[in-house]
């Protein structure tokens, strides 16, 4: 017996409805929140991820309402992250259904947030998402949906808001996103060996072997991925028959 | 019949409320010695430590009621719902519990790169055939996240048990009252079943 692989499909949501798109430009309509997230379930995701990609606009009680949609029907942990400033922000979400939220640029603009909601809400209703890319023989930090950069070292900052008192790490490697090539199994392993809390690895899943190396060779703990289940180019099921295979533990959905 | 959901601040209430609704039971936020009286069942959500599930409970006057209420009303703890049912915990050792158990429920061992919290899905061996665990196959894995667990108690008070790094007891059982360490409104099938088992048992 052990913790088995968590495997999370990622919802990018907007006005109330899943969208996809690349580099959120061709944005196209892509199915209700609920009915996507219920299929995901049904298919044996372990946890759902729902980030509200235009959270900046004035949407938030449509946000609020997809999330208490989603949480209605779906009864594994569910993340939201997008556009979370303060405190009050975090409440509301976690009353209108979520069991954790993700934060990312806010992060880094008032560090004291972490440590704030952490106390209030528990560390393992937090966690901290980080864009990096790669220069050199480090990683940077960015900001603002991967716009901004920072001053700040990937794994420096992540070890930072784990000592703050993040639960988890939502790591999404900004030179993969979208590239279909594998994830940062470099950045991530160096991560996971630094962390005391759980990585979720993120960014370049485009073929089951992917997902595998990214928890054998990343040692990730959980991988996120949007498109590859979005558009059914693999399922959660085969995901979860090649990981047995390699002899990494899941949960089986009987 | 109507179940009660104890509010004592903690954050996991409504997805507790939503999982009871969506199972087609009447169920309600009890916040108060009257409104415990009134239902006829407890579920005790829990989230955060047992220090401040404690103080809470008092708070409110609710300890004395819910210690009543356990002799005679079927009662679901989870989490520190579980944890709250033993004498103390390792986590807050002034803060005296229910008392239910005398045994004491202590913090989870650093073990080789496991992590502490356990956090996750794990799976859940039931040791003995109950109204509760009908229709689960037995090794169903369940949702976790905690830092303490009940590692000690009498033979015939363990429910179930589950490993990570060493064996702890992830469900525990006195006549009508039941514990469980992890989150059936969070895992998935098994869990709607187990809270289906609840609302339908009879004692």
């Amino acid at each position: 017996m052990s913790l088995t692989a968590r495997i999370i499909p990622c919802l990018d949501v907007r006005n109330g409805r899943v969208v996809k798109g690349i580099n959120f430009e061709n944005i196209v309509d892509a199915g209700d929140p609920a009915e996507v997230a219920k299929r995901y379930d049904l298919e044996g995701a372990d946890e759902i991820c729902m980030l509200d990609i235009d959270a900046s606009y004035q949407r938030r009680s449509t946000t609020l309402a997809t999330v208490e949609a989603i949480a209605n029907q779906v009864f594994i942990p569910f993340t939201v992250g997008g556009g979370i400033k303060k405190i009050q922000d975090i409440e509301v979400l976690l009353k209108s259904g979520a069991d954790k939220v993700s934060i990312n640029t806010s992060a880094i603009l008032e560090p004291e947030l972490i440590q704030h909601a952490s106390r209030e809400f528990g560390s393992q209703c937090i966690v901290v998402a980080i864009d990096a890319k790669k220069e050199g023989d480090s990683w940077s930090v960015f900001t603002h949906g991967g716009k901004n950069k920072t001053q700040l070292n990937a794994i420096d900052w992540a070890k930072k808001v784990a000592d703050l008192g993040a639960g988890e790490i939502l790591m999404t490697s900004m030179d993969k996103d979208g590239t279909k090539s594998g994830y940062d199994n470099e950045l991530n392993q160096r991560l996971a060996s630094a962390l005391k809390i759980p990585l979720i690895a993120s960014g370049g899943a485009g073929a089951l072997e992917h997902l595998v190396d990214a928890i054998k060779i990343g040692e990730a703990d959980a991988v996120l991925a949007a498109s590859i289940f979005h558009y059914k180019e693999i399922s959660i099921e085969r995901v979860k028959q090649e990981l047995l295979k390699n002899k990494i533990s899941v949960r089986s959905n009987s | 019949m109507q179940i009660g959901i104890v509010d004592y601040g903690a954050s996991n209430i409504f997805s507790v409320l939503r999982a009871i609704s969506f199972l087609g039971a009447k169920a309600k936020i009890v916040a108060n010695p009257e409104e415990l009286k009134s239902i006829d069942k407890i579920i005790l959500p829990g989230q955060g430590s047992m220090g401040s599930c404690i103080n809470n409970l008092k708070k409110n006057d609710l300890f004395e009621s819910l210690k009543k209420a356990l002799s005679e009303k079927p009662y679901l703890g989870i989490c520190l719902g579980l944890q709250v049912l033993f004498s103390l915990s390792e986590e807050s050792p002034r803060d005296k519990g229910l008392n239910i158990f005398p045994e004491k429920v202590e913090r989870l061992t650093k073990k080789g790169n496991l992590k502490i919290p356990h956090m996750g899905w794990n799976q859940v061996e039931f040791k003995k055939d109950h109204f509760i665990n009908n229709d689960i196959p037995n090794l169903s894995n369940f949702y976790f996240v905690h830092s303490y667990a009940s590692k000690k108690l009498n033979e015939k008070n363990i429910f179930s048990q589950t490993e990570h790094g060493e064996i702890f007891n992830s469900a525990v059982l006195h006549e009508n009252i039941i514990g469980v360490q992890f989150h059936p409104e969070k895992s998935g099938d098994p869990g709607l079943k187990f809270l289906k088992n609840f609302i339908d048992w009879k004692i």
